[in-house]
């Protein structure tokens, strides 16, 4: 098939002078006095001068060349050329910062522009597209990041001070690493919960027809009511009860916090997890089940040694949706005071500023993928006949 | 009759949520009872209908944008020509599922700025990727058997795609539209945050001053509109005559 096929390919070359015309045409940074004033933008042969804007160029004029013969080793080294580039970005905004950022000016501040996101965007979708073209596992693709990373960290420690990102981190580090965990510990104890509880209601429902019919309506029913009101609506109920039950009020339970975005997080969760423990349960092979049993085994060792085992892909599965969703809807919740890192993103739009919006909402797009990317290697491994 | 019969549930639920617009001063004496100690209990910064028009707009506007676009590159990538970027676009329409709505939702407004504007771009770019998904998953799910038998018969490419390939990834797609607007309906509340006005505005209006009465006014609304918009997608003429 890949015969009939002009030689070249096309998304590598595509790509790449989509990523050069990006990287040439718009801003690359805006520079602001401080955190108020709007700030002036700067195109890239304002921020690099006109060497830089050649040498950032070439790498990838070099991979729109690579594209014209896609031999493996000619991806390779232009695997290598994108994890360079990706690697580079730092450096540039680092010597944009130097150029343009009085050294002087204390409070002075430096935004990514455009160019620069959409090029990240792009180098990232070009690792996405090589990564897969040249078969590489997802543990080496997240290894090929290490370098980049670790190049960014090093210019935010050095040179990147003004970075706009950067000052709104420095000016709440305590309060972004509690908000971290705070996130985290409302994702993982909702996780918790609705897999316990969506096992038990998922086994419950095999064993009851009724169950079934009226569980699965009241949580298809949950999940229509939008996540912001669910919250909204279990600020009254709780308050309530805090105030009329008194070991309820010494744990810590009240209208506004943890207790209704928790609640809440179950609730929404459950669907997923019920569905996919029911589907995982129901969908083993009878026949299976009828050699087990032929073979001796009780109800109980069939359901523990076979049944289980081989319905848990399937769980996990039910579990990574579950986890993925709550990341994101554990955001909305800072709406009601459970903080996490939608604490940032609602503070950033109430002040309108808009780097403090991107220190919350980066880190939540950042734990929703790696939550997705370790929940599915796990299932790749436990996989009947997967990768041990 | 069979197919006024089949509209019948959507056409309930749609009144159902008219009435509730249009009657919600009615109910004064309800939410009474439930928020006893406010002086105000029914929202009534901008009325109902007005709301719900807007909330209706600013989901069917993204949802028009994400269909065209979804079922459009869905099926360029699976044509000859584009079919390079396949391996891509499924990939990113996969990994895209994991981006929570809020987080593309706030990223979109340093962009775009405050508005209706945001929210329309990222209920489409969050709308987008069940669409493409689900319509990449309807056409390379099709038989390649009945692909050859229909150019055997000499049809043409595009008499294919629109006679053969797309009546037969319709269910699938219509399943894809279907969750892309429901999880948009409940998702465009959350625009009320950044200056959107919608259905969302009651909700956030009510947390902010601890009224319960404007949370469930909102809450309601939006939940008769998603349910009524899912009934209507579950009843859809099914287009293959078996």
């Amino acid at each position: 098939m890949p015969f009939d096929r002009p030689r070249y390919n096309v998304v590598l070359l595509s790509l790449s002078l989509v990523g050069l015309l990006v990287w040439l045409a718009l801003d690359t940074v805006s520079v602001a006095p401080n955190r108020i004033v709007p700030g002036t933008s700067h195109g890239l042969a304002e921020s690099l001068g006109w060497g830089g804007v050649l040498v950032s160029a070439l790498p990838l004029l070099a991979l729109a060349a690579l594209a014209r013969r896609p031999t493996p080793k000619s991806l390779r080294i232009a695997l290598g050329l994108v994890v360079v580039q990706l690697a580079t970005l730092p450096l540039w905004l680092s010597l944009a910062a130097h150029r343009l950022v009085d050294p002087g000016a204390v409070g002075a501040r430096l935004g990514i522009g455009a160019g620069v996101w959409l090029l990240l965007f792009l180098l990232l979708m070009l690792l996405v597209e090589l990564r897969s073209r040249l078969a590489i596992s997802r543990l080496a693709g997240a290894a090929l990041l290490v370098m980049p990373l670790a190049v960014l960290g090093w210019c935010l420690t050095q040179w990147l001070a003004p970075l706009a990102l950067w000052q709104e981190y420095l000016g709440r580090r305590d309060q972004f690493l509690g908000a971290i965990f705070e996130h985290l510990a409302l994702v993982g104890v909702a996780v918790g919960v609705s897999l316990v509880l969506g096992v038990a209601a998922a086994l419950a429902m095999r064993r009851w027809q009724a169950a079934q019919r009226i569980g699965f309506g009241v949580l298809n029913f949950l999940q229509t009511i939008p996540s912001i009101a669910l919250f909204g609506l279990l600020l009254a109920p709780l308050a309530w009860l805090s105030a009329h039950v008194e070991w309820l009020a010494a744990l810590g339970v009240s209208g506004i916090g943890w207790a209704p975005a928790l609640l809440a997080l179950v609730g929404y969760s459950l669907l997923p997890m019920v569905r996919n423990t029911f589907v995982a349960l129901e969908a083993v092979d009878p026949g299976v089940i009828d050699a087990a049993r032929g073979m001796g085994m009780s109800r109980g060792q069939v359901f523990r040694q076979v049944r289980l085992p081989l319905a848990l892909p399937v769980i996990l599965e039910g579990v990574r949706i579950t986890t993925v969703q709550a990341i994101g809807l554990t955001a909305v919740a800072a709406l009601i005071g459970a903080g996490g890192l939608g604490t940032f993103i609602f503070q950033g739009l109430g002040q309108a500023a808009m780097d403090l919006v991107l220190l919350g909402a980066l880190p939540i797009l950042v734990l929703a993928l790696v939550a997705d990317a370790l929940l599915g290697a796990l299932t790749d491994t436990l996989r009947p006949g997967g990768a041990e | 009759m069979t197919e006024c019969r089949r509209l019948i549930v959507p056409l309930c639920w749609f009144s159902l949520l008219l009435a509730a617009t249009l009657g919600m001063g009615q109910l004064e004496g309800l939410f009474r009872v439930i928020e006893p100690g406010s002086r105000q209990v029914i929202y009534e910064r901008a009325d109902f209908l007005s709301l719900l028009g807007r909330h209706l707009s600013v989901v069917g506007a993204a949802a028009v944008l994400a269909i065209l676009i979804g079922v459009g590159a869905a099926i360029a990538v699976t044509r000859p020509r584009g079919r390079d970027f396949l391996p891509l676009v499924s990939q990113l329409a996969s990994m895209g599922q994991t981006f929570p709505p809020v987080a593309v939702l706030a990223l979109a407004v340093p962009v775009l700025g405050f508005g209706t504007l945001p929210i329309i771009v990222a209920l489409l770019l969050y709308g987008l990727l069940p669409i493409v998904r689900n319509t990449l998953v309807g056409i390379l799910g099709i038989d390649p058997s009945v692909r050859e038998a229909a150019r055997g018969m000499g049809m043409s490419s595009g008499q294919i795609l629109r006679q053969v390939e797309l009546p037969l990834a319709a269910p699938v797609i219509l399943a894809g539209i279907r969750t892309s607007v429901t999880i948009n309906i409940a998702t465009a509340a959350i625009g009320a945050t950044v200056g959107a006005s919608n259905l969302g505005d009651p909700i956030i209006s009510g947390i902010v001053n601890g009224n319960t009465a404007y949370v469930i006014q909102g809450a309601l609304l939006i939940g008769l509109l998603a349910l009524s918009v899912d009934s209507l997608f579950s009843r859809l003429p099914s287009p293959i005559v078996r």
